[in-house]
């Protein structure tokens, strides 16, 4: 394998890994930005995407059906957890909201295991998308090519939705001044609970997304959400840009890291952290600290 | 009304919370008699080992239910106490202490993880208990990290390891290459690989190790075909096998190098599905394996299991305790100084055949396989089919040792 075909074979691999990492980041750094609140449920909501995405591809037996339903219906969970319970506690300090969540974490976890079993799931990859494109010879599986366009697709239309329309619009307003978009007559509460839904719904649809690589199984919700919080950290809380430059930045440096220092392959994602958070403790495009 | 709501909403909360805290410690239903013979199993449940530990509890409760279906040992039903360890060695110490001092038990197996048996052996005389291996690998637990109150019922990593190897002398694979995981088990296995390949006179040209909960195995599928190896030995278990099978058949990796595995699973079976077919694999029980023990015992299993067949650890949790059953008859009592001069030289013959748990390192010894990642009639996912069964006397190591003389 000569050098360019290593690197680029390499970097389309560490984009579609930084896909992932984004739909999980993105979704929490939303979260944070509009109610100041840290999402400990996450990573499982990411895992509960993946195993209704198992089930979805079962009832409808196309892949495609899982990617448009599974977030749904985890976004709609995610709202209704919200409305449900959420929306009791913003009076409260910011611990009840950490205790709530992992609580939610908790729960899920268990119910998954009741509904799908203890064991990792399989979820094919659409025909479509199983074959592999030769890169100057060498194999790079078209669901990674799939994994890539689709982050980089997802990442420009929600970029497109929070400037230029109406929702988008009043979110940014409400991560702002909440007070002051209620004062001007925007029900606080709904954008609260769209926002909760759809990071939910992102956290879902990457779950889903990489059910294919890894089967849908129980670990994937811990891992998933120490990476969530790492890139959020690093991109800076609540921000938007932060969150993409952040996953970008872990999938590059670990897939290129893992491949030149294997030995250091857990350490470093948490090295970047806490070089950044040495520079700018708020995180690269944080406003706050 | 509001109010009304509300509290039935609690309620129904209230009632949540306890369903799912519930599952956190399970005991038999025995649990009233305070004449039970209680074992402790601190199990990797949930994280990245966690189907292996959901094994483990699902063979040692079908061995109980059995046991106490037929009225028991010495007359005494056998009490399970299961306990969540996440396969942290620090929580399991801690959680096997409590069930000696809270629970006083004496008596454990299923320990999960190689790393957290070896914080737990030293601690054993302490306790006055026994514990009795039923899937640690790491070859230092019947080596230098012996105690005289382990016991390993299971095939260790060494002798799944030789298994393979002594396959592999008659194969035509010339360069190796090995993936492991990067903890005591993985490293272990690996290095005994690594001694077996040289000292077939055949070339090792590198290892790697991926730290347990890796999700992007395409660095190391990379690494594997930039080595120009023919076949590449893997040492990964639960998720990371998951994974790297998964990922490892989308870079259609079996196309360059075969892949030889010390651990392949029927839930990652039925996870990866087509894309483990071909995979050679030593296995420490296989449903497969043909003898009348181990018929009667599938078809009792599968009974029990809407069909499904017995997986690897089921079958090595059996077998445990099946070692524990018998050397608790021959002691006549569970108390630690008499059951175990029972259980040394102690032999049964079970469903993978004899085995003799020798006196001088607690080993049991017993047959290795070599089995194939396969269709069969009548499954919907690969199985693992035997392709060899190589001697006990041959896989098994020199007392006290982890790495073998030819």
């Amino acid at each position: 394998m000569n050098t360019f075909a290593f690197l680029l074979n390499q970097s389309v691999n560490a984009l579609s890994q930084a896909a992932l990492l984004f739909f999980l980041g993105v979704g929490l750094t939303l979260i944070f930005g509009i109610m100041r609140i840290v999402n400990f449920a996450h990573g499982t909501i990411f895992m509960l995407g993946a195993f209704v995405g198992f089930s979805v591809v079962h009832w409808t037996g196309t892949f495609w059906a899982a990617l448009v339903l599974a977030p749904l219906i985890v976004g709609l969970f995610g709202a209704a957890f919200e409305i449900g319970i959420l929306r009791r506690l913003y009076g409260r300090e910011a611990h009840a909201f950490l205790m709530v969540t992992f609580g939610l974490a908790l729960v899920v976890g268990d119910v998954v295991r009741l509904i799908w079993g203890p064991d990792a799931l399989q979820v094919p990859r659409p025909a479509a998308l199983s074959g592999v494109v030769f890169v100057l010879d060498e194999p790079f599986p078209v669901y990674r090519l799939f994994l890539a366009c689709a982050g980089i697709v997802m990442a420009g239309a929600l970029w497109l939705a929070l400037e230029r329309t109406r929702l988008g619009l009043l979110i940014r307003a409400t991560s702002q001044n909440a007070e002051m978009v209620h004062a001007l007559g925007v029900d606080v509460k709904l954008i609260r609970s769209a926002v909760f839904g759809i990071g939910c719904g992102l956290a879902a649809l990457g779950g889903v997304l990489a059910a294919p690589l890894v089967t849908a199984s129980h670990g994937m919700a811990f891992a998933a959400v120490i990476d969530a919080f790492v890139i959020v950290i690093i991109g800076g809380m609540g921000s938007f840009l932060g969150s993409l430059i952040g996953a970008l930045l872990v999938a590059f440096v670990q897939v290129f890291g893992n491949y030149y220092f294997p030995d250091l392959a857990l350490a470093f994602m948490y090295l970047i952290m806490m070089l950044v958070l040495t520079v700018r403790p708020g995180g690269l495009l944080g406003k706050e600290a | 009304m509001a109010t009304k709501s509300r509290l039935t909403r609690r309620a129904v909360v209230a009632g949540a919370g306890a369903a799912v805290a519930s599952p956190f410690i399970w005991t038999s239903a025995q649990a009233q008699a305070g004449n039970t013979i209680k074992i402790g199993l601190p199990l990797a449940l949930t994280g990245p080992l966690g189907s292996v530990g959901q094994q483990q509890k699902r063979g040692a409760e079908f061995h109980a239910k059995y046991i106490n279906d037929k009225g028991g040992i010495l007359g005494r039903k056998i009490e399970l106490l299961v306990e969540d360890t996440v396969g942290n060695p620090a929580t399991c110490v801690r959680k096997a202490q409590e069930m000696v001092e809270r629970h006083n038990v004496r008596l454990f197996t299923g320990i999960t993880l190689s790393s957290e048996a070896l914080a737990v052996v030293p601690k054993l005389a302490e306790w006055n208990s026994i514990f009795i291996s039923s899937d640690n690998g790491d070859g230092r637990l019947t080596a230098a990290s012996f105690v005289p109150n382990f016991f390993r019922a299971n095939t260790s990593g060494p002798m799944g390891t030789r298994a393979v190897s002594l396959y592999l002398r008659d194969s035509k694979f010339k360069k190796f290459y090995a993936l492991g995981l990067d903890y005591a088990w993985g490293h272990n296995s690996v290095e005994v690989f690594e001694n077996e390949v040289k000292r077939m006179g055949r070339e090792f040209l590198g290892k790697v190790f991926a730290p347990t909960g890796t999700k992007d195995y395409s660095t190391y599928i990379t690494k594997l075909r930039q080595s120009g190896a023919d076949a590449v030995y893997l040492v990964l278990a639960g998720d990371d096998n998951n994974a790297f099978i998964s990922q490892a058949a989308q870079y259609r990796l079996a196309s360059r190098m075969a892949l030889l595995a010390e651990q392949l699973e029927l839930s990652t079976m039925r996870a990866v599905g087509d894309a483990c077919l071909g995979m050679i694999v030593s296995s420490r029980y296989a449903f497969t394996i043909d003898n009348p023990k181990n018929k009667a015992f599938v078809e009792m299993w599968e009974k029990a299991h809407d069909g499904q067949p017995p997986d690897q650890f089921e079958g090595e949790q059996w077998q445990c305790q099946q070692v524990f059953a018998a050397g608790i008859a021959k002691a006549g009592s569970t108390d630690a100084d008499k059951l175990r001069p029972a259980l040394e030289d102690l032999t049964i013959d079970d469903i993978k055949g004899k085995v003799h748990i020798r006196k001088c390192d607690h080993q049991g010894v017993q047959a290795g396989f070599v089995v194939k990642a396969a269709k069969r009639e009548g499954y919907s996912h690969p199985v693992p089919e035997v392709i060899a069964t190589l001697a006990a006397d041959r896989v098994t190591p020199p007392c006290n040792k982890m790495t073998y003389d030819d």
